[in-house]
């Protein structure tokens, strides 16, 4: 069996020798021409004349694109189509691309951009939530999930408390930064390679934009260097931009951002702002809660109303809340349209309501694990969230018992209390914090996949699905199935390139859920296969003289070997002989298996449904120390535990585990996304935007799988495991919160999201909070 | 002017009008307007070495790493640079040794084997810096196991990944134990030596006929002066971990610029009873092996102070010259009143570090000046040294603050004191009348806190994207309170 091993990732030996080919690595054609754009100068305004002509005259310049030369639509967008796919009219953004230009070298397209003039008339921008709020700019509805009367409950509660939370966004710094490249083919086709989470919108985007039939197009995607979710939506610009060029000089074109337009023109993970109240008893257990959520969602609406919705959905986290009230508003702002990020407005709801949990405790002047154990969602599976699905299977009530004996939380919080204000130097929290993830796309029609097996003569087999590969281990974990499902061994099964060639209406690799849908359609594949070479065995294993009469239920697939289990010995046969044989009897030996996951819907509108097939979850605690006189902070231990059930692959789970940790532990300390007055994002390259480097991870990282075999409902019993570690990075926000307590409950509420080093020096520095009065020794 | 430079040159100099390196054991030759290309640039395109991968093009993210090595070393002294922030013209003299010379899917070596097993690598972008960072460091230190986790997180601290949260990559690191196979078992490091010697004083002088630009790589300090006489606009290169950013970037067009990585003279390090002197083109990396004990306090400092590649390539005298008043060295010499010497054709001449600084980066620097060397007084053991580096990130990062504070107390009593802050004004402050103030004064809570709040006021610093001014304020004050708490608790361990 491959399942359950932790081969290396099917990748891992090009990675190590810089033979595995990225976009940009291809080698470049004769006649290719590199692609880049002109962007608007302004946040706001409107753009009042294009003058491409310089531009258009310069040698060298194949092409200057603008919206006039777009063949079909001229706007587009996943949910609702609202973002130009150049600019016309209006100005939304700094950098919104305006013109594209296409020239034979870099350095005859960067003469180009500076040749372009556009006349621009800037307008006020909107630069954040609240003005947003303010002059009541929008994107989609206001949405609202219920249970119970909150109102009531929180007016009834003996504690009540508000406030007003604010959570930052994050850039996901995939390494590999946005590119495209189209290759012109017959009769007006185009095969486009992106660095893409979903070849499949690559395909009808490009097919909108160059206004012919989906047939025309394919898109193609091999892997990519980290995408984080910042690759789902926002890949197709640059994809559209390549293909224009190409259809219009029938030349192939690639468009390679740079790491600083990238991070300056695409979109980011929403920052919020919630202003809630909650009630609550004596020992802390929420009596109701209410609280209205506002989302930047920048110029257009990208993702925002689903990454809204998934913040709705996980405000609960694992508690639960009888009567709860939860309003949900994307706000327009003149910044890129933010998009998916890992955990997909998900982190953002976590730490809201960590944040909550951690004040009602310091209200309460309990231990926040106190708290949060009286709150969870029981064991029984008798409980339900305020979307009305019924929490089953919840072993958090084990973990986090299990998590703090591990890791000593109790005696390591007693310690750090006992210190009290003794170290001049500095100051100490420790928090554990608690996950539950709902997998499944909130959007039930996403909920597919579909998967193409083709078994070769020899035995060999090549897979293609719609799931991409952006370093995850999707095609390893596939690999393995596939290989067990046929009973061979994992070297004999490949995982192709990801094309709309051979995977038709896929959904995005999101959502955690690659594995599940892709892995489920693959082994739906190979059953079929599987089903066609036990007939054909079946018949071959008969034997009279034996006393074998045809029996399909015998037949057996197992290491490279199929058998009749009645007589392994005698009837033994190779697999790759067996499908030599198929072959000649006319066997079909390729199948396309699909899946759609059963049971899960979502009534938006009212806000009720089982959106989840199931939770992934998990929890872990994390001690910082911080330095009182700067407010720098180090991760002194951090202890994790996670329930993903039966894993695939244990070693490349635990990677997904604690890079998402590290991730999230990023986006909650030095991940500090700075613009300027004008709405220009200056934090916009590895010097400025500081995601966590090697000495930023903690001293003590320890990381534990849960036992667990119960989630029947995935493949192979396995959890989804992509997005939920990352959201167990607000164990080290909620733990800075604990520290600052001690000075103040003042500085502690005061804690926004991420706690920089100033960030926490400006609540250390709050005038309410005490000041240092240790006196010479 | 230019031939006049160039013809000038060949009476008394052997030159060449082309770069001399290796690339993973094979010689190249490089001339013309090639030799201003970024190393990276011209393995990607020019050889398609493809797996030195581009992320950030500012030496911030090691994506690009790539081992070299001096030719005419006796030995082979492999260390990790960024390749995308270093010019070709640079690497006159090197061996190259890129992820595709370290080892390849038929012969990995035990680092790749290594990541391999231990899940090292994820989306696979940063795999290749990584595994020319860990073979550097093994090239440098032998033996993996004797690094411990914190070593390798310093020997790392280059290197940005993004989804392993590097546990998997140290992982690896611990598992390479004496597995690892040296490079100079794979490259005859000795016929390239031999092959190269010949060549190695010559001076390299590239003109691009169709531009004007031109490239001088001279092997003497006499002959540098000499072309910075005749031609002051010259811009000088030693380690280019600025000047090589700004280029990438389109801040900087380079046209006439001069390599001073090849002048012995500027490489001269010398640790003295009382005075530490070091030449300008000294590698911040050969500055702290030898420093490492008698200016230990600057060990924090150092290792948050660019990368092992930073550091491999950058020079002191980069540092000083540069300017900036976030400059991580230069608070340190300023309050060692440490002494530059100043050369050029009419002689030399020495300006303590204090008086070098005119405004926002200007310097006491004539036209035709070179900075030769710098002299840093050894800290006294009277005296209390303390260094602050406060950044975003700990490791590889730009400071927000940065401060010098060395302190003579005896009783109780402020005998000496000197303050340099950087990060607050257009240069590195001296905070001289507050220096004064505290002469004499008492070592007390209040003392310190008053003297803090006084500077504080007394600086009007920027916000900027690493910082708002009130940040800045309270991380002012609040390293006078941090000296007072470190003093006493120092005095209490010695109790």
């Amino acid at each position: 069996m491959s399942v359950g091993k932790s081969i290396a990732h099917d990748s891992a030996i090009g990675h190590v020798t810089g033979k595995a080919d990225y976009l940009d690595d291809l080698p470049r054609w004769e006649n290719e021409l590199v692609v880049g754009t002109v962007g608007s100068p302004v946040a706001s305004g409107v753009l009042e004349a294009i003058d491409i002509r310089e531009a258009s005259e310069l040698p060298g310049v194949a092409v200057v694109l603008t919206h006039a030369d777009i063949p079909g639509h001229k706007t587009i967008g996943p949910i609702i189509c609202d973002e130009p796919v150049l600019a016309f009219n209006e100005l939304t953004y700094i950098g919104q691309p305006v013109v594209v230009i296409a020239a034979k070298d870099n350095d005859t397209l960067r003469q180009a951009m500076k040749l372009v003039k556009l006349t621009v008339r800037e307008t006020p921008a909107i630069l954040s939530i609240e003005e947003a709020i303010e002059a009541r700019r929008f994107i989609g509805p206001a949405r609202t999930i219920r249970q119970g009367n909150a109102s009531e409950a929180i007016d009834s509660a003996p504690h009540r408390l508000a406030g007003c939370s604010h959570v930052g966004g994050q850039e996901q710094f995939y390494f590999e930064s946005q590119v495209a490249l189209a290759v012109p083919g017959d009769d007006g086709q185009m095969t486009v390679h992106s660095s893409t989470q979903n070849t499949t919108e690559i395909q009808f985007v490009v097919a909108e934009v160059l206004g012919v039939g989906s047939h025309k197009v394919v898109a193609v995607c091999k892997r990519m260097g980290g995408a984080f979710g910042g690759k789902e939506t926002q890949a197709a610009l640059p994809a559209a931009f390549v293909a224009m060029v190409a259809n219009r000089t029938g030349q192939p074109a690639r468009i390679v951002y740079s790491k600083d337009d990238d991070m300056q023109i695409t979109g980011k993970r929403h920052a919020y702002r919630a202003d809630w109240e909650i009630g609550y008893d004596d020992r802390g257990v929420i009596q109701g809660l209410r609280v209205q959520l506002h989302s930047n969602g920048g110029a257009s609406a990208d993702l925002s109303t689903s990454v809204m919705e998934r913040t709705m959905l996980h405000m609960d986290n694992a508690y639960h809340l009888p009567h709860a009230e939860i309003h949900g508003q994307v706000c327009f702002t003149n910044y890129p349209p933010n998009t998916a990020f890992r955990g997909f407005g998900g982190p953002q709801a976590i730490a809201i309501i960590e944040s909550i949990i951690e004040e009602i405790a310091i209200d309460l002047g309990l231990d926040s694990y106190e708290v949060r154990s009286r709150n969870l969602y029981s064991a029984n599976g008798d409980q339900q969230t305020p979307y009305g699905q019924i929490v089953k299977r919840n072993h958090l009530p084990e973990i986090m018992p299990m998590l703090a004996a591990s890791s000593k939380y109790v005696q390591r919080r007693a310690a750090i209390a006992g210190q009290g204000s003794g170290d001049p130097f500095h100051l100490r929290g420790i928090s554990m914090v608690p996950v539950k993830f709902g997998i499944s796309f909130t959007s039930k029609f996403l909920n597919q996949a579909n998967a193409l097996v083709n078994v070769y003569q020899d035995g060999t087999v090549q897979v293609s699905t719609g799931g991409t590969e952006m370093g995850q281990g999707l095609n390893t974990k596939i690999r393995q199935i596939v290989a067990d499902e046929l009973g061979v061994s994992w070297q004999n099964v490949i995982v192709m390139p990801t094309s709309t060639e051979k995977n038709n209406n896929t959904s995005p690799t999101a959502a955690s859920a690659g594995t599940d849908l892709n892995g489920a359609a693959a082994a739906d594949a190979c059953r079929q296969i599987r089903e066609r070479l036990t007939e054909f065995a079946a018949r071959r294993f008969t034997s009279l003289e034996a006393g074998r009469c045809e029996s399909p239920d015998n037949v057996c697939f197992e290491a490279g070997w199929v058998f009749d289990d009645r007589n392994p010995d005698a009837t033994r046969i190779a697999f790759g002989e067996l499908t030599k044989m198929a072959r000649l009897d006319r066997v079909d030996l390729g199948a396309r298996g699909f899946y759609k996951t059963p049971g899960v819907d979502f009534n938006r509108e009212t806000g009720k449904g089982s959106p989840f097939l199931y939770y992934t979850q998990g929890a872990a605690v994390a001690e910082v120390r911080i330095d009182r006189f700067t407010g720098e902070i180090q991760i002194v231990q951090l202890d994790l535990l996670m329930d993903i059930g039966e894993s695939i692959n244990p070693g490349i789970d635990l990677g997904q585990i604690r890079g998402g940790f590290v991730q999230g532990m990023g986006w909650c300390t030095t991940e500090a996304l700075v613009y300027d007055s004008r709405g220009k994002l200056l934090s916009h390259s590895p010097t400025t935007y500081k995601i966590p480097g090697i000495g930023d991870i903690p001293d003590v990282f320890n990381c534990e799988l849960f036992e667990n075999s119960d989630n029947v409902l995935a493949i192979r019993r396995s959890k989804a495991v992509g997005e939920p570690p990352l959201l167990l990075g607000v164990c080290v926000w909620t733990a800075v919160k604990h520290a600052l307590s001690q000075l103040s409950p003042e500085a502690a509420r005061s804690l926004r999201l991420p706690a920089t080093s100033e960030e926490i020096l400006r609540c250390i520095e709050l005038p309410t909070t005490n000041k240092l009065r240790v006196e010479a020794v | 002017m230019l031939k006049t430079i160039g013809n000038k040159g060949l009476e008394e100099h052997a030159t060449r009008d082309h770069v001399l390196f290796y690339l993973n054991g094979q010689p190249i030759r490089v001339q013309g307007a090639d030799a201003f290309l970024s190393l990276s640039s011209f393995l990607r395109r020019h050889r398609r070495l493809t797996g030195t991968k581009i992320v950030c093009e500012e030496g911030d993210c090691g994506a690009c790493s790539v081992l070299v090595s001096k030719l005419s070393a006796e030995q082979p002294d492999y260390r990790v640079v960024n390749s995308c922030i270093l010019f070709l013209f640079q690497l006159e003299g090197q061996h190259v040794v890129t992820v595709e010379g370290i080892g390849n899917p038929k012969d990995l070596n035990a680092v790749q084997q290594a990541m391999i097993d231990c899940h090292g690598s994820q989306c696979g972008f940063c795999t290749p810096g990584f595994v020319a960072a860990i073979s550097a460091s093994l090239e440098k230190h032998g033996c993996a196991s004797v690094l411990t986790k914190r070593a390798w997180k310093q020997e790392l601290s280059g290197n940005l990944c993004r989804c392993t949260g590097y546990e998997s990559i140290l992982d690896a690191c611990a598992s390479v134990g004496d597995r690892y196979a040296p490079l100079a078992a794979r490259y005859d490091h000795s016929s390239q030596r031999q092959a190269y010697l010949a060549r190695a004083s010559e001076e390299v002088v590239i003109e691009c006929l169709e531009d004007g630009r031109t490239i001088h790589s001279p092997t003497s300090l006499a002959r540098a002066c000499e072309l910075k006489n005749l031609q002051p606009d010259i811009r000088l290169v030693a380690g280019a971990t600025d000047i090589g950013v700004q280029t990438n970037k389109g801040r900087f067009t380079p046209v006439h610029l001069m390599d001073l990585s090849r002048v012995a003279e500027l490489r001269e390090l010398r640790l003295g009873q009382e005075v530490i002197e070091v030449g300008a083109g000294v590698t911040w990396t050969e500055f702290w092996q030898v420093t490492q004990e008698c200016l230990s306090q600057f060990e924090d400092v150092l290792y948050a102070f660019g990368s092992p590649q930073i550091r491999n390539a950058g020079t002191v005298g980069g540092n000083i010259a540069n300017a900036s008043p976030i400059a991580d060295s230069l608070p340190l010499f300023h309050v060692l009143d440490a002494e530059l010497e100043l050369v050029s054709i009419r002689g030399s001449r020495i300006v303590n570090m204090n008086d070098f600084y005119l405004g926002y980066k200007q310097l006491d620097l004539r036209p035709d000046e070179l900075i030769a060397k710098v002299r840093i007084p050894r800290p006294s053991p009277d005296y209390h040294l303390a260094l602050t580096k406060v950044s975003r990130r700990k490791d590889m990062d730009i400071s927000t603050f940065t401060a010098a504070m060395y302190v003579h107390v005896e009783e109780r009593q402020i005998v000496d004191i000197r303050i340099a802050l950087g990060g607050v004004g257009p240069v590195i402050l001296r905070m001289r009348e507050i220096e004064r103030s505290l002469l004499g004064e008492a070592w007390l809570h209040e003392t310190l806190l008053a003297a803090g709040e006084e500077a504080a006021r007394s600086v009007s610093p920027l916000t900027d994207v690493r910082g708002s001014a009130d940040y800045r304020r309270q991380l002012v004050k609040n390293a006078f309170l941090k000296l007072y708490y470190q003093l006493i608790a120092g005095q209490a361990q010695e109790a």
